[in-house]
């Protein structure tokens, strides 16, 4: 048997030239695989790792929830609602783009020839028909034009930020641009209300979850609301009257602040012209900001309150001095008129106040000490930003102490060569209303930091004495004969029922071009009511009225209105005191 | 191995003979006990099969909960997206201008001043007056101005009235001559 078979050697070769070429042959196989393997994961092995982990793998994002900014009880002025972006692929839209474009301007309300040059806009894969769309709107859209067999639709997460109220506070608030906030608390407090994205990352099959693959969630932390002492309905309403009383007038703009007088707090901060917060880019940019804030104006006759009381805090006058008023003064080289002709006249105090003569102011104020008036001007928070949290707020211009010459204070005791932004000036006025104690008003319930790091709002308000009690008694009483309406200057700004002090104020503007008093007028009008308990101080101010009216007949009527809402409003009951009779001749 | 054991012996010390006589080890029979195959079997057969189930049903049980959640969750997004839509249209109707613009629209008017009546004492402070629409609030601006080439003055022409003509004529002619200039 065994002999039959052919040798095995002569046909296979020996068997060690067979292993040796086994073996050279693996270790050449062996040593590919060795190199991949150092390619692999020596060279570059993240990218490959990547892959793998994008195979299956989805990250979505967890937008935060923006914080919305509160009225003072809870009403949103700006909130934030779940929204998506509508765009559109021109090569699949193209075909049907008039009947798309004619279906898009019925459902989403867009302009239709720019919507249809859009879905036929040749070579382009990506267009936005419409943004910020709230997002329930643009699912309804999408289901709607595929059921119509419109193809080339779809959406994405575009958050849409909401002005409820439209125009009311927008100069406070602010608004957003297409991702960034522009304006506005919603600037100046991005931080506290953006919050933090989060991400979630998991492995789909099917467009399901895999029940056991990697995923990581990192949560959002959504953005905290930001509650403001505003309230929306007297903010309503006193832009209204503001408005009313601007176009009336034919003034170039106006502001009015309503101050809470116990604790400072804003109840509205009203420009005009305004914006609508929702369309800010249809306002011209100057009507953007906040004018009671940022603009500086010369306070004219309001101020002469501040001048007084401090008179009466150092005893240098009462409101039955007497004061001889020459027809016009002379200072220097520079007279000194008051706004109506008289001759010689026998004021009080209190009347120099009452008709408003800055001669008597003047001539008051030469018992100051050199010094003593500026001390009390920056104590009644003049020449120092409020820091309420309004960005780019102006501090106002109070000369300092050193370059104050004697023409100086006599411009200054009736409210000229000065200059103030209206909530500093309302705080100013305030000080009276409290009680001669000087709060600082306050525009943030709580406490919130600016993008600047300065912590504002109501936590961090501040109270010093200025004037005392009984200096602002006195005061008081004599602004209470300002609109009386023998004696006074201002009877427009009477509130029926209540006992109300004021003080009007028309004053020179500086012009743009000049630099100097070019010939137009600020006039305002500031007071608070009931004048023996004080809940509110209104300050008006309205800029260059064209139909020659001041700060009784333009600041007056609309003071009223105000005052008279937020008594209401905040059902204030009339004290049943009686107005003073202070004497203002003698 | 007797050899081994008698080198073994020849080398240890006399003294160790007794104890390692002791020492010497004997196998210990193997007691084979043959326990019954089947049960282990089946209990084993019974683990693995439970094990294999148990596994399926508990995976595809989760797959039904990945399903159950997927949808749940674009569920919650859709209602919360409602909700905030309904919010944002509920905001809308809060807005003061809007429902001022629906009260003048019902012929309501500002109210007078209010009369307030203390519970405790029973006395009635303030003069109530009532609202008597004197004093409107204007709640939308004024229309913008017209440059003065869209909204030239108005150009009156004074015709008098001629003798010939009754006045039913000419109070037309008038009406119209006035509608001419106004154009």
């Amino acid at each position: 048997m065994r002999q039959t078979r052919p040798p095995r050697g002569s046909r296979r070769g020996s068997p060690q030239l067979r292993l040796r070429v086994g073996f050279v042959f693996i270790a050449m196989v062996l040593s590919l695989f060795g190199a991949r393997l150092v390619q692999l994961q020596g060279l570059d092995p993240n990218s490959y790792a990547a892959m793998a982990a994008a195979e299956g793998l989805v990250r979505v994002d967890l937008p935060a929830e923006r914080g919305d900014i509160l009225d003072r009880n809870g009403e949103p002025l700006a909130d934030s609602v779940d929204g998506m972006m509508v765009v559109a692929d021109p090569a699949l839209t193209a075909a049907k783009a008039p009947e798309l474009a004619r279906f898009l301007y019925k459902r989403l309300d867009i302009d239709y020839v720019s919507t249809l040059t859009k879905l036929r806009a040749p070579g382009s894969r990506f267009e936005y028909i419409a943004r910020r769309v709230p997002s329930t709107l643009a699912t309804a859209v999408i289901a709607a034009a595929e059921k119509h067999g419109y193809d080339g639709l779809d959406t994405r997460r575009d958050p849409v930020r909401d002005y409820p109220a439209g125009d009311v506070a927008a100069n406070l608030v602010g608004f957003m641009g297409t991702d960034e906030p522009l304006a506005g608390f919603e600037r100046t407090f991005d931080t506290q209300l953006s919050g933090t994205d989060g991400s979630a990352r998991y492995e789909v099959g099917g467009g399901n979850r895999i029940p056991l693959g990697d995923q990581t969630v990192t949560k959002p932390v959504d953005g905290q609301d930001l509650r403001t002492t505003i309230d929306l309905d007297l903010q309503w309403y006193t832009q209204r009257v503001l408005r009313q009383t601007v176009e009336d007038a034919g003034a170039e703009s106006g502001f009015a602040v309503v101050m809470d007088s116990r604790t400072g707090e804003l109840l509205a901060v009203a420009d005009d012209p305004t914006y609508d917060a929702n369309d800010p880019t249809d306002a011209p940019k100057a009507d953007l900001g906040s004018r009671a804030m940022q603009d500086v104006y010369e306070p004219g006759s309001v101020e002469k309150v501040l001048t007084v009381s401090s008179l009466l805090d150092e005893g240098l006058v009462t409101p039955q001095t007497r004061i001889v008023v020459p027809p016009m003064l002379m200072r220097e080289d520079r007279p000194i008129h008051d706004w109506f002709p008289h001759g010689t006249i026998h004021l009080t105090m209190a009347g120099a106040i009452a008709k408003s003569s800055n001669i008597a102011t003047v001539l008051a104020a030469d018992r100051f000490k050199q010094g003593q008036l500026y001390d009390y001007l920056r104590q009644f928070g003049l020449g120092q930003p409020t820091g309420i949290g309004v960005r780019g707020e102006t501090a106002g211009l109070l000369p300092a102490r050193s370059v104050w010459t004697h023409q100086t204070q006599d411009r200054i005791a009736f409210g000229q060569s000065l200059s103030v932004n209206g909530v500093q000036m309302a705080a100013a006025i305030n000080t009276i209303a409290n009680d001669g104690v000087r709060v600082s008003p306050s525009l943030i319930e709580g406490s919130a930091t600016t993008d600047d790091g300065q912590p504002v709002g109501t936590d961090h308000t501040t109270k010093r004495r200025v004037v005392s009690s009984r200096a602002a008694t006195q005061m008081t009483h004599m602004m209470e004969r300002v609109v009386d309406p023998e004696v006074g200057v201002a009877p427009a700004a009477q509130v029926p029922g209540y006992v109300v002090a004021g003080k009007t104020g028309t004053a020179q503007r500086v012009g743009k071009a000049c630099g100097c008093y070019d010939g137009t007028f600020t006039v305002s009008f500031a007071g608070f009511a009931p004048a023996d308990d004080p809940r509110f101080t209104v300050y008006v101010v309205v800029q260059n009225p064209s139909n020659g009216g001041g700060g009784g007949s333009v600041g007056g009527p609309a003071f009223s209105k105000i005052m008279s809402y937020a008594l209401k409003r905040y059902a204030v009951p009339p004290t049943g005191a009686k107005p003073s009779t202070l004497p203002v001749e003698w | 191995m007797s050899s081994t054991v008698a080198q073994i012996r020849t080398r240890m010390p006399r003294i160790a003979e007794v104890a390692v006589e002791r020492a010497r080890l004997t196998v210990v029979p193997r007691r084979r006990t043959r326990a019954a195959r089947m049960p282990f079997v089946a209990l084993v057969s019974m683990v693995l099969l439970g094990g294999v189930v148990g596994l399926l049903l508990f995976n595809t049980s989760m797959q039904q909960a990945s399903f159950a959640s997927t949808a749940l969750e674009d569920q919650a997004s859709t209602l919360a997206a409602r909700q905030q839509t309904l919010q944002m249209d509920l905001d809308q109707l809060r807005n003061p201008q809007r429902i001022a613009k629906a009260a003048i629209g019902l012929g309501m008017v500002q109210a007078g001043n209010p009369a307030f009546l203390e519970l405790g004492t029973g006395k009635v402070t303030g003069v109530p007056s009532p609202g008597d629409g004197t004093t409107a609030l204007r709640i939308n601006p004024l229309p913008p101005k017209k440059p003065a080439l869209l909204n030239p003055p108005a150009h009156v022409v004074t015709v008098t009235p001629e003798e010939s003509h009754d006045t039913g004529q000419q109070s037309t002619g008038n009406g119209r001559h006035r509608d001419k200039n106004h154009q």
